[in-house]
């Protein structure tokens, strides 16, 4: 087939208006939706994100107080709790925690090395347990040993302890000390005495999600605390394999066996990590699905202008096409003509919109500090807009292949 | 070269049957200059249409250079009309949004020609109109005949060896319609078998014959009684 791609950028001079924003359309279009795509890998890939946790297992009891204690009645309160939970046949182990992974927010840390540095080397997610947390949640000890009991200390409401051993994650160990040598060597979490690395875990989340702790992705120690905080406190439990919903189902009343001074919501009170993970990951997904509506709606109008446009022009042409037929073009010419046609102007305007997405992502990259884009989104956008250009024109374009020569001698 | 038998064509519209041809007969020899007039609504359109493959017929045969073209496919009709045939309209039909050359090289690329031979072919075509210097406008720059005298290079680049023309002085004044009517003179000369529709009995006159057409059939005027009367209002119709 012989394209007359010459002929065809001279006509189209003469239609500039219609063919110019067009283009302009397709490159904003392409802008758009490779960021968009971009954005929405991005949050998909964190709703995969691991957390260190043996998810198909493991739930979190909120349990609440009903009334104020001094921190000793809480503690032994506490403890029978946890020697309650890992008695129910269900159960593998149970841990007391402030918080945990994937819970959406919570207590950090910044870290310094020494007690008087001015700038922290980084910020840690802290979580406070004691000696069965890592069994608890199936996390990875990669290196040292885990708590002893008789490190596990109480903490008040009113007070603040250093505990001087600490379980490290990989993510912070590496970042505080590069090389590997974490083991045995201390550092100082907003305190005046240090706390030195006895473990470390691999992989194990953060509380939060958010952009903000992307920057601190995996950093997070484990002090050997039962904290007393008036708001309660957080048991972990890891159900034996298989046997999660009975867990959750005997967790609840084996508390409240023990004491009905407490309050576990008997809507969220009790979450397994399916839930905590849906829940965690929602604006996440929010914003994949919205970004994902967004390059629908907007693939979906510029295939309009584009099937509006081509109609537009067929019907204006339709004499001509007439002639070309009376001259010799086959149907498949015509139908290449158009087709090569939206080519030509969706490849002007798929070649600004691949400078409008770079433009935009480096825009975003330094005014919101996020990442840079792979090229491979532009890539994947210039072929989306390609093939959905040739797409929206084909019927367009058989509708004028079938102009009858005949049309050449009617007159207008 | 052109011959048509028993030929008729039917228009069928949801309420109406036209038969706008119907035992149609002609016999066009190869390298004739026909004229071919009657009346308004006789079938003179519907005949060219047909005679260059842009539209099927109803009944009968129709041979073109001794191919009988009814079982021709598309793409077949598409090739004949591009290599064999050439067709200058009334209208002038040359693409607005094309200049003269890029006019006149519209059926040469369904050819798939070569651009060096292309350009030669339009070069010459539009030499032998007279409009070589003027390839660079666009038809809106140009007078009627100067158009009509494009869409004939453009008729001729391809070399047919038959040029159907549809009234194609009808736009014209009588100045320019000799201008034009010389041209196909001349092309005819060179060996081309020329057919031409036209309402003017004094072009009509300088063609090699004449045909007749009144109500969809070929008339002989020596003994159709209706002759007179058709001949009459075509004359008066173009004043
Ligand atoms: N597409 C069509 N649909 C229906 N009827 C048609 C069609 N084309 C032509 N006709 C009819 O066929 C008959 C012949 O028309 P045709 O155009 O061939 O006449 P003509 O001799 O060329 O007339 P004119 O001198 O006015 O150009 C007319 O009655 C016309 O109305
Ligand atoms: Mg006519």
């Amino acid at each position: 087939m012989n394209l007359p791609i010459r002929p065809i950028l001279v006509a189209l001079r003469r239609h500039k208006a219609g063919t110019v924003l067009i283009a302009l359309q397709i490159a904003l279009t392409l802008a758009i939706v490779c960021n968009a795509l971009f954005i929405i890998h991005a949050r998909l890939a964190n709703l995969s994100e691991a957390s260190g946790v043996d998810e198909p297992n493991v739930f979190v009891i909120k349990n609440q107080w009903a009334a104020e204690r001094p921190t000793a009645q809480v503690d032994a309160q506490v403890q029978a709790d946890l020697l309650a939970l890992r008695q129910l046949p269900a159960v593998r182990d149970a841990a007391p925690a402030s918080g945990y992974p994937l819970q959406g927010g919570g207590w950090d840390n910044l870290v310094t090395l020494t007690p008087d540095q001015t700038h922290p080397i980084t910020d840690s997610a802290v979580y406070t347990s004691d000696e069965h947390f890592i069994d608890t949640l199936g996390a990875r000890l990669v290196a040292g040993r885990n708590f002893r009991p008789d490190e596990v200390m109480v903490m008040g409401t009113q007070q603040s302890i250093t505990p001087p051993t600490v379980i490290v994650t990989r993510a912070l160990a590496d970042k505080l000390f590069p090389g590997g040598h974490a083991l045995g060597k201390s550092f100082y979490a907003m305190g005046t005495t240090p706390s030195t690395i006895v473990g470390i875990v691999d992989p194990l989340h953060r509380q939060g999600v958010s952009q903000w702790n992307k920057a601190y992705a995996g950093q997070a120690l484990i002090w050997p605390l039962r904290a007393d905080d008036a708001r309660g406190i957080f048991y972990i439990v890891r159900a034996k394999p298989g046997q999660l919903a009975a867990a959750m189902r005997e967790a609840p009343k084996a508390l409240y066996a023990q004491s009905r001074m407490r309050i576990i919501d008997p809507k969220d009170g009790v979450q397994d990590y399916a839930a905590i993970r849906h829940k965690v990951y929602d604006s996440d997904r929010g914003m994949a699905i919205l970004m994902g509506i967004i390059c629908a709606v907007l693939l979906a109008i510029t295939a309009a202008g584009i099937v509006g446009l081509t109609s537009f022009w067929v019907g204006q042409r339709r004499k001509q096409i007439g002639v070309r037929r009376a001259l010799g073009a086959r149907q498949r010419d015509i139908l290449a003509y158009f087709l090569t046609e939206n080519f030509l102007i969706s490849a002007a305007g798929v070649l600004l919109g691949v400078v409008l997405a770079v433009a935009f992502n480096l825009w975003t990259v330094t005014r919101f500090e996020l990442d840079r884009m792979s090229l491979a989104y532009v890539g994947v956008g210039v072929l989306v807009l390609l093939l959905l250009g040739q797409g929206a024109t084909f019927a367009p374009a058989l509708r004028a292949s079938r102009v009858s020569p005949v049309e050449a001698t009617r007159s207008v | 070269m052109l011959k048509m038998t028993h030929l008729s064509k039917v228009y069928r519209t949801e309420v109406v049957e036209t038969y706008a041809l119907r035992d149609f007969n002609i016999d066009v020899k190869e390298g004739e200059f026909v004229a071919v007039t009657g009346p308004s609504g006789s079938g003179k359109t519907t005949f060219l249409t047909i005679a260059g493959l842009l539209e099927t017929f109803t009944g009968g045969e129709y041979h073109l250079d001794g191919i009988e073209v009814s079982n021709l496919n598309d793409n077949a009709r598409s090739k004949i009309r591009n290599e064999k045939i050439g067709f200058i309209f009334q209208a002038f039909n040359l693409i607005p949004d094309l200049n003269v050359f890029d006019n006149v090289e519209v059926p040469l690329r369904y050819r798939g020609m070569k651009a060096p031979e292309r350009k030669q072919r339009i070069m010459d075509a539009l030499e032998r109109v007279g409009l070589a210097s003027r390839y660079k406008h666009y038809p809106a720059e140009l007078s009627g005949g100067q158009q009509q005298r494009v869409a004939i290079a453009r008729a001729l680049a391809g070399s047919p060896r038959l040029l159907l023309a549809d009234e194609p002085t009808g736009n014209l004044d009588t100045q320019m319609a000799r201008g034009v009517l010389e041209l196909l003179e001349e092309i005819h000369r060179d060996g081309a078998t020329i057919v031409m529709v036209t309402h003017d009995p004094e072009l009509a006159a300088r063609a090699q014959r004449n045909v007749h057409i009144i109500d969809g059939q070929v008339v002989d005027l020596s003994v159709d009684p209706r002759f007179h009367a058709a001949h009459h209002a075509a004359s008066e119709a173009h004043g």
